[in-house]
């Protein structure tokens, strides 16, 4: 109704007093604008008569007869489809906007109606026109016309010849900077060395070709750069790491040397034994080589799958113990001395300093069990240790075996298996001093006791020469697992009794060792050969079991 | 991820790239001196060996550190069309403690180098980062003062901008578009492709480093 609404508006409006503007004639035939008119007020009243009816029969509250109902909605349905229908062949000449009147354009639609300009519009539209038709709005249209396609013309053709000239411009300016305009080829020797080179620099880039230093020369021999001075500071360590794949399969001996350059000389000369590396505060001791951790060996215990044939290739972790490894160390140190003990034994000599307590009774007490086991273990490891010892090495040796010195003949050896036992042990025991740092002589012997742990030294004793074979590539005496294990598995020895011994004169172990002069070990070594009982605690009780 | 780029550039033209990029960027240019370490895994840590560089910036007047990590790069027939390279990296910074923690995790240093150069870094479409450094290798370890270039003619010219995996696209245009006004002077192109040098170079930085004085028309 709207759309016909606007229709009949749009055509009735159509009388500008200016300009008449009638719709096409032929349009307007066939939209034939009175015939809808007539038909659209038609269809209004018959929609009205309906809705009156309907009205009565509400208000009667009367069945109405759907039937006559439906038969007139049809009606008026079929005569409004009709009317659209006539409309919608002629309405593809008007395009009406907006669709529908309603409260949103109700307003505006006049506006929108009207074509007179709004009046600013107006005077902007005409002060434009006067500029383009600057003196010729008296002439007719179609002069007007004339004259403003002609000045397009002219316009246009001044642009193309500024662009032209422009472009020469452009040539000109070129062609003098440049010379020649081919494209300058590059020289092909010269291509072929700039390949080469590039391939050069983008391999080392990208990839790090030839880049990579033989392992020889990395170690760092010139001052480090300043950014790299804390960084890798202390450790000299660091430079091994390159080479430390080698670290697996060499064992001890690269550790031994890194652990060298840590350790400080006066401990070896002093200390000597195992006690200076157990003896030293953890914390010195972990304290500048944390780098030496590379080594990450699976072999924490000895228990593992691994513990077998393999402990010995495989280098325990660390060479630094953390202070909980405490223990661990007592028990590989006493592993170590008893090593020492053994391969000593033949020799005597004067006592070393410091040494001398534990190590001799620990060398009487061995028994041909136990140097059984030992020599079946230093047949394996032989190969392994009998690597280029270094000087600490040599001293460790030397100082063990003047600890020896003591002389104890009762366990008698092949001097081969001392030398054995030497060459072998004597890496341990250098890779134990060279682990330990800073403590000096005098607090080894206090320590010592302090490191007695309880009752499972003694079992651990036995074994551990054999045990000790396993652990002796690194310090680390991350063994006490395995050394339980190997002593429960060997049976433990009668030390029941002893071992409560034990525990009430650790404190005084060592001091009362002290007190065993050679003269003393001697009168307690064929007591002791009954067992194999090494530990030191474990004399002083035979002593006074004696006594 | 981001998205790289690479080419050369002989030495004697760079004082005009730096011209060159100073009027595109817009930005000054920063000096670039990095010690770069390459640290490998070895092989029985984890499944593969992995391969971890760290970069001490040394222009700061205290040595940062950082780690970098390049993982790989996108693969398939899209990815081969694109003229840029897209991997995966991941970056941070860390303390200098970092070598340290890396040679007791296992790792050894592979290789390492020391860039010096310069570089600029602006905004045009993407977050764009242009180096352009001589390579120089260290003959004694970790002597970075006594660095020698590795080749000695020709620069490395880089091109980075951080990407994800959402507008990666749009951060390749951008490369894309940028590289081209780098055309008189060298050619960029995904590392490993190898480029040469451009004929043009010498010629175009012949007018950049002019005083670029107009003819008259």
């Amino acid at each position: 109704m709207a759309a016909m609404e606007g229709v009949t508006m749009a055509g009735a409006q159509d009388q500008p007093p200016k300009v008449v503007e009638r719709l096409n004639p032929a349009v307007q035939q066939q939209l034939n604008l009175d015939s809808v008119k007539t038909r659209a007020i038609s269809l209004f009243k018959a929609i009205s008569r309906i809705l009156e009816e309907f009205d009565v029969i509400a208000r009667t509250n009367a069945v109405p007869k759907w039937q006559y109902v439906l038969g007139q909605f049809s009606m008026v349905n079929l005569e409004l489809y009709n009317i659209v229908e006539d409309i919608k062949n002629v309405s593809k000449a008007f395009v009406v906007h907006p669709k529908n009147v309603n409260a949103e354009n109700a307003t505006i639609l006049p506006v929108m109606l009207s074509s007179k300009l709004l009046p600013e519009i107006e005077v902007e539209d005409n002060v434009k026109r006067e500029q383009l038709l600057h003196g010729m709005q008296i002439l007719p249209v179609a002069a007007q016309i004339e004259k403003l396609k002609t000045r397009i013309d002219m316009i246009g053709a001044a642009c193309e010849s500024a662009e032209k000239i422009i472009a020469d411009a452009r040539k000109a300016y070129f062609g003098t900077r440049q010379g020649p305009t081919l494209l300058p080829t590059v020289d092909k020797v010269q291509a072929a060395k700039i390949q080469e080179q590039e391939n050069l620099l983008r391999s080392a880039v990208n990839h790090g070709e030839g880049l990579r230093m033989p392992g020889d020369q990395r170690q760092v021999t010139s001052s480090l750069p300043m950014h790299l001075v804390d960084v890798l500071a202390t450790n000299d360590t660091t430079q091994t790491f390159p080479d430390s794949s080698g670290m697996y399969q060499k064992g001890t001996p690269p550790l031994l040397t890194t652990a060298g350059n840590n350790s400080q000389g006066s401990l070896l000369q002093v200390s000597g034994a195992q006690f200076g590396r157990a003896a030293a505060s953890p914390s010195g001791a972990t304290g500048s080589t944390s780098f030496d951790n590379t080594t990450a060996s699976p072999l924490q215990y000895a228990n593992s799958p691994r513990s077998g044939a393999n402990i010995m290739n495989m280098p325990s972790p660390q060479q630094q113990q953390p202070q909980q490894l405490q223990q661990h160390q007592q028990q590989q140190r006493q592993k170590m001395m008893q090593q020492q003990l053994l391969n000593q034994q033949q020799l005597r000599g004067s006592s070393m300093p410091s040494l001398g307590q534990s190590q001799l009774p620990q060398l009487h007490d061995m028994t041909s069990q136990a140097q059984q086991k030992f020599q079946s273990m230093q047949g394996q490891h032989h190969v392994q240790f009998s690597q280029p010892l270094s000087a600490q090495q040599l001293q460790g040796r030397q100082l063990a075996s003047s600890a020896m010195h003591m002389g104890q003949n009762q366990l008698n050896q092949g001097n081969q298996l001392n030398r054995q036992l030497n060459q072998f042990s004597s890496p341990a025991n250098s890779a134990i001093f060279n682990a330990a740092q800073t403590t000096p002589a005098s607090q080894m012997i206090p320590n010592m006791s302090a490191m007695m742990p309880s009752q499972s030294i003694l079992p651990r004793m036995q074994f551990g020469i054999s045990g000790g074979n396993r652990t002796l590539p690194a310090p680390s005496l991350s063994d006490q697992m395995y050394n339980m294990g190997a002593a429960n598995a060997g049976g433990m020895m009668p030390i029941q009794q002893q071992q409560q011994q034990q525990q009430q004169q650790q404190q005084g172990a060592f001091g009362n060792m002290s007190q065993n002069t050679p003269q003393n070990i001697q009168s307690n070594m064929l007591p002791m050969q009954n067992t194999s009982q090494n530990h030191p605690n474990f004399q002083q009780q035979r002593q006074q079991n004696q006594q | 991820m981001e998205c790289v780029v690479q080419g050369i550039i002989e030495t004697k033209h760079v004082e005009a790239l730096e011209i060159l990029l100073q009027g595109l960027c817009g930005v000054h240019r920063e000096s670039l001196r990095v010690h770069e370490l390459c640290l490998k895994s070895v092989p029985n840590l984890g499944l593969v060996s992995s391969e971890i560089r760290l970069l001490c910036d040394l222009e700061q007047p205290e040595p940062t550190w950082t780690v970098r990590h390049v993982g790989g790069a996108l693969r398939g027939a899209g990815a081969d069309q694109i003229s840029v390279l897209v991997r995966n990296m991941m970056e941070s910074k860390v303390s200098k403690n970092a070598l340290r923690l890396f040679y007791a995790l296992g790792y050894k240093l592979d290789h390492e180098l020391l860039r010096v150069g310069f570089t600029f870094q602006f905004h045009r479409g993407a977050q764009i980062t242009v180096t352009v450094s001589s390579v120089n290798k260290m003959l004694k370890l970790h002597s970075t003062d006594e660095a020698v270039p590795v080749t000695p003619g020709i620069q490395l010219v880089e091109v980075t901008a951080p990407a994800s995996s959402e507008n990666y696209t749009e951060v390749v245009a951008a490369m894309s578009s940028f590289c081209e006004y780098l055309a008189p002077l060298l050619h960029l192109s995904k590392p490993g492709v190898s480029t040469g040098v451009v004929p043009t170079a010498a010629a175009a930085a012949a007018s950049l480093m002019s005083d670029g004085g107009g003819t008259a028309l």
